[in-house]
């Protein structure tokens, strides 16, 4: 089958700044797709190229089967945009908003004002629809891109980080409604995102992209499989770092003092360490276990924490220079 | 086509929203019809200075240049929008969009010049119960004259908008053009009297054939200085080549800049 997106070799430069440096995979239609990546890492600048706004420097891209250089027409008349960035018109209502939208690709009478209720309904904002829109909150704001780029029923819809600002619950809402996008048939999404909890919730694949290239590609569950088990985090009395333990595949020193241990399966291998530590008078002051998630294959993939957040200026010890 | 009746729609939309604005738009031309122009004719009621503006009072004299004048400068200052559209994000939402981008640009820059070319409207109105000489016979051709000119200097002012990043940059634009060009346009005072080294700058000034052409139908041929065909040609000239810029502009425009 034809992919919805097919991505070979794309590269972009801005002056001495290489912003993306030759990325190629392919979705498929239907599929969720995420870009999941920290700032910086050219997200941003991939979903230009892919909707038409940036002319790749090398590489070249085929959206809904039409190149993005050639036929850019072609591929416009077939995508929804939602940018980082908002691009409503904040003098206007919403029902505006959507209104001049649907004419600008063609649509009008009847067929359009059903269309518009029925993208209101989906995101929730029939209420709100005849309000100016600067007078929307930053998630109604955000719902009302969303149901804009659905107005024209389009076949592959991009997401530019669309929850980034959200507070938790209105991130909820907004993925309860990019799964029901989904639901419909024949649509495909792609999306990026600095969270991975957004990516594990959404995607069927997710690329983890940083600094320009993708590092690895594949389903959530593919991906953490690469850790290969479980994570063991320990604080030890004293604060005793790395030293070789039964069962340990790999040990590291993170930030805030603890060890994270990779382990086959924690359960058999916990009692082991916790033994071997003892033997040699250390004592554990706090275990926890968890199941490895997208966030620890960034740190194993770049040596960095995926969520900027979390780093702190110690971090830059074990950070993988290039 | 749909792409710039929609747009030609959405300036009209912004602007009646835009209450404030739209009240500026008319009290301005009032302040300098009343408060300058009532003051000055005044000065100049002798005989003499009848003859320096053509036969008639000085109001009579002015009304024209003011009327010229509103629509050139809000029709430049039009280009405001697209810079707000840039900084607000709505540009992109254009640029991503099937539609050919010569007719959402040409939709809104014909826009603008309609909606300041009925504002020149309401300014004519409030002005003939003042200048008593005016002929009502010369509104409806100095409306589209003052079209022409609002649809060069609305692409004008687009085309540079388009060109940059900053409210600031485009500010300074209007500050270097528009009083300048107000003044050597022979709105407020004959070409004739002018030295001859600013004469020359005014023939150069396309506001100055706006002016010309209103005068010519509104107060009448011996006011004016050109002929109408100069006049007309001229304005059609711009309104149509200043159009074309903004196109072109926007045809290439990316989010490099
Ligand atoms: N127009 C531009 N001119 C110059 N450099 C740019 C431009 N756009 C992006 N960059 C640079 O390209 C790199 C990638 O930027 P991009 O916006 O694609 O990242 P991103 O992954 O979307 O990040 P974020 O999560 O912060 O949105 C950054 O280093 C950025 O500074
Ligand atoms: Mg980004």
């Amino acid at each position: 089958m034809q992919p919805a997106i097919l991505a070979e070799g794309l590269k972009k430069r801005f002056g001495p700044v290489e912003a993306v440096r030759g990325v190629s995979f392919a979705v498929r239609p239907g599929e969720i797709f995420a870009f999941l990546g920290p700032n910086g890492a050219g997200k941003t600048t991939t979903v230009h190229m892919l909707t038409t706004l940036l002319r790749p420097s090398a590489g070249r891209a085929e959206v809904a089967g039409f190149d993005v250089v050639r036929a850019p027409t072609e591929v416009r008349r077939r995508i929804g945009v939602v940018f980082q960035d908002p691009s409503l018109d904040r003098e206007l209502t919403a029902r505006e908003n959507l209104y001049i939208h649907g004419r600008i690709y063609g649509l009008g009478g009847a067929a359009l004002r059903a269309k518009i209720d029925e993208v209101l309904d989906l995101v929730e904002l029939r209420a709100a629809a005849d309000q100016p829109v600067k007078q929307f909150s930053g998630g109604m704001r955000r719902r009302l891109e969303l149901a804009r780029a659905l107005v024209h029923r389009p076949r592959v819809l991009f997401l530019d980080e669309p929850t980034l600002g959200l507070d938790p619950q209105t991130r909820a809402h907004v993925w309860d409604y990019i799964r029901r996008m989904k639901a419909e048939a024949g649509l495909t999404l792609f999306l990026t995102t600095h969270y991975m909890d957004e990516a594990e919730q959404l995607a069927d694949r997710v690329a983890i992209i940083d600094r320009g290239t993708i590092v690895a590609l594949g389903t959530v569950a593919e991906l953490v499989r690469r850790i290969g088990g479980e994570l063991l985090y320990l604080r030890l009395e004293g604060g005793a770092g790395c030293r070789p333990l039964p069962g340990v595949q790999s040990c590291r020193e993170l930030p805030d003092g603890r060890l994270l241990l990779e382990v086959e399966d924690a359960a058999s291998a916990l009692p082991r360490v916790l033994e071997a530590l003892l033997a040699a008078g250390i004592r554990a002051r706090e275990v926890t276990l968890r199941r490895p998630t997208l966030n620890d294959v960034f740190i194993r993939l770049t040596g960095r924490e995926l969520r900027d957040e979390l780093t702190r200026p110690g971090a830059t010890a074990w950070m993988r220079r290039r | 086509m749909q792409a710039f009746s929609v747009m030609f729609y959405r300036q009209v939309l912004r602007f009646f929203r835009a209450r404030a604005r739209v009240v500026a738009m008319i009290v301005n031309p009032l302040i300098w019809l009343l408060f300058f122009g009532l003051g000055w004719s005044r000065v100049f009621q002798s005989p003499m200075a009848r003859m320096i503006f053509g036969g008639v009072d000085y109001l009579t004299f002015l009304a024209p240049g003011i009327f010229a004048m509103t629509l050139f400068s809000q029709s430049f200052i039009g280009g405001v929008s697209v810079i707000w559209d840039k900084q607000f994000g709505f540009l992109k939402e254009i640029l991503v969009a099937p539609a050919p981008r010569s007719a959402s640009i040409a939709g809104r820059i014909v826009g603008d010049a309609t909606l300041v070319t009925l504002q020149g409207l309401v300014v004519l109105l409030l002005t003939f119960p003042l200048a008593h000489a005016l002929r009502p016979a010369g509104l409806l051709p100095s409306l589209f004259l003052g079209f022409l000119m609002a649809l060069a200097f609305a692409g004008l002012g687009t085309a540079l908008a388009l060109k940059m990043e900053s409210l600031e940059g485009f500010q300074m634009f209007m500050m270097i053009l528009i009083l300048p060009l107000t003044f050597l346009s022979g709105a407020i005072y004959p070409i004739a009297a002018m030295p001859g080294w600013m004469q020359a700058l005014a023939y150069a000034n396309p506001l100055t054939y706006a002016v010309d052409g209103a005068r010519h139908y509104l107060v009448g041929e011996a006011a004016a200085r050109f002929s109408l065909a100069l006049d007309w040609g001229l304005l059609l000239l711009l309104g149509l080549g200043f159009l074309l810029l903004a196109v072109l502009a926007f045809r290439r425009a990316t989010l490099e800049g």
